[in-house]
């Protein structure tokens, strides 16, 4: 109330200003905007049901250590891996690459690209920044624009898709995988839509 | 018939990729590696929201409802199991309005039929109880990550739909080639309990 009458005051002419009277009554605050506790019953109930981001960061969800998880304990997920892409791409032992007139070949590619990455030991080939040829891992975490490699330092790297190309070796089988084309986050790629032709670049 | 068969085929990736990431879900929570181990169930459950998939009703509540973590009890989740009779005291206790309400609902049940037998023998009951589970307790899980809390109750009678054989309308297994790990899905039916009402 006090801020509001010297303001009041200010903008009269000084001469002026000791005829000034206020009063108090005829004055109306307003309260700030929408309090918390107007939220409907439903939000309510449906916010301590879910994890905001804001939680899902302070339970240290976010982070995943570079130097904490040692190579051993990324094996057995790369175990795992290897079982779910033999079923996945439906492979038997000593299989080779579908040659590009077999009539599985179309079915195969289009399978490739939807695998899930998660324990895949992967190695950059090419890359825009030279620092990043040559390193190999197993890949940890997946997001739209990253892969996480775990590399048998004990090291987790950080690497850019769009910039790199991926080697991925499958029994016998060498994949070499455009990592711009990976750019999907990882929960939608299973549902997406794939051109029958991509252009690789470089 | 043979519509139906080719929409079931297509899903048959999605489904072994969900099936991984779970498994992979669980063998983090083994190594207590929690951000992975719910960073990977959320990405099963979102895998299947995308691609309109579900997971049966059992496996999916063994995943956090609130951060997706694999409840494992004994490495990150702690089991309660609560008796009903001992449940009014616990409810002066916790303050929260919602609960005392479900509760109220669940004491009123058994009331009837098990009032003459629990007046008749109280303490010996009660001493009976607590090394016994019977059909009115009730199992109480705690996330060890957020501290989420869920219910669910012992009864085996009490099950959903999608638990009953009848919901069943299709088995579909997967014959997977050689070692690897064989995954077996049913298929429940959306359309049957429309079709009853």
């Amino acid at each position: 109330m006090e801020p509001l009458q010297e303001y009041l005051t200010d903008l009269v002419e000084p001469q002026h200003r000791q005829k000034v009277n206020i009063i108090p009554d005829h004055i109306t605050m307003l309260h700030s905007t929408k309090s918390k506790k107007q939220l409907s019953r439903k939000r309510r109930a449906h916010k301590s049901r879910t994890l905001s981001r804001r939680d899902y960061a302070k339970l240290g969800l976010h982070t995943l250590p570079t130097r904490q998880m040692r190579y051993e304990q990324a094996l057995p997920l790369h175990k795992l891996w290897k079982g779910y892409i033999r079923e996945h791409l439906d492979l038997s032992e000593g299989d080779l690459v579908p040659e590009v007139h077999d009539p599985r070949y179309e079915e195969f590619s289009k399978q490739l690209v939807k695998i899930d990455l998660h324990g895949a030991q992967l190695r950059v080939i090419q890359s825009k920044c030279p620092t990043l040829v040559g390193l190999s891992g197993i890949c940890l975490l997946d997001s739209k624009n990253v892969l996480k490699l775990l590399g048998e330092d004990h090291r987790l790297r950080t690497i850019p898709k769009s910039e790199c190309v991926f080697g991925m070796l499958v029994g016998n089988m060498e994949f070499t995988i455009f990592g711009q084309h990976l750019n999907i986050r990882p929960a939608e790629r299973s549902v997406k839509k794939i051109k029958g032709f991509i252009e690789p670049f470089m | 018939m043979a519509k139906n068969k080719r929409k079931v085929f297509g899903q048959r990736h999605v489904c072994s990729r969900m099936n991984f990431l779970y498994q992979a879900a669980n063998l983090m929570a083994q190594n207590n590696n929690n951000t992975l181990a719910a960073y990977y169930g959320k990405l099963c459950r979102n895998v299947g929201t995308k691609a309109v998939m579900h997971i049966a009703p059992a496996v999916k509540r063994t995943l956090c409802k609130r951060c997706s973590l694999p409840l494992l009890p004994g490495v990150n989740t702690a089991l309660v199991v609560e008796q009903e009779h001992e449940v009014p005291s616990t409810a002066k206790a916790g303050g929260k309005r919602r609960n005392r309400r479900r509760r109220r609902r669940r004491r009123g049940k058994p009331a009837k039929g098990q009032a003459n037998a629990e007046a008749s023998g109280s303490r010996s009951g009660s001493e009976q109880k607590s090394t016994t589970i019977d059909d009115n307790a009730t199992l109480q899980l705690q996330c060890g990550l957020c501290q989420k809390q869920r219910r669910f109750c012992v009864d085996a009678e009490k099950e959903c739909w999608l638990e009953r054989p009848e919901a069943l309308a299709q088995v579909i297994t997967m014959n997977a080639r050689q070692g690897v790990a064989a995954l077996h899905r049913d298929s429940y039916s959306c359309d049957k309990p429309t079709a009853d009402h």
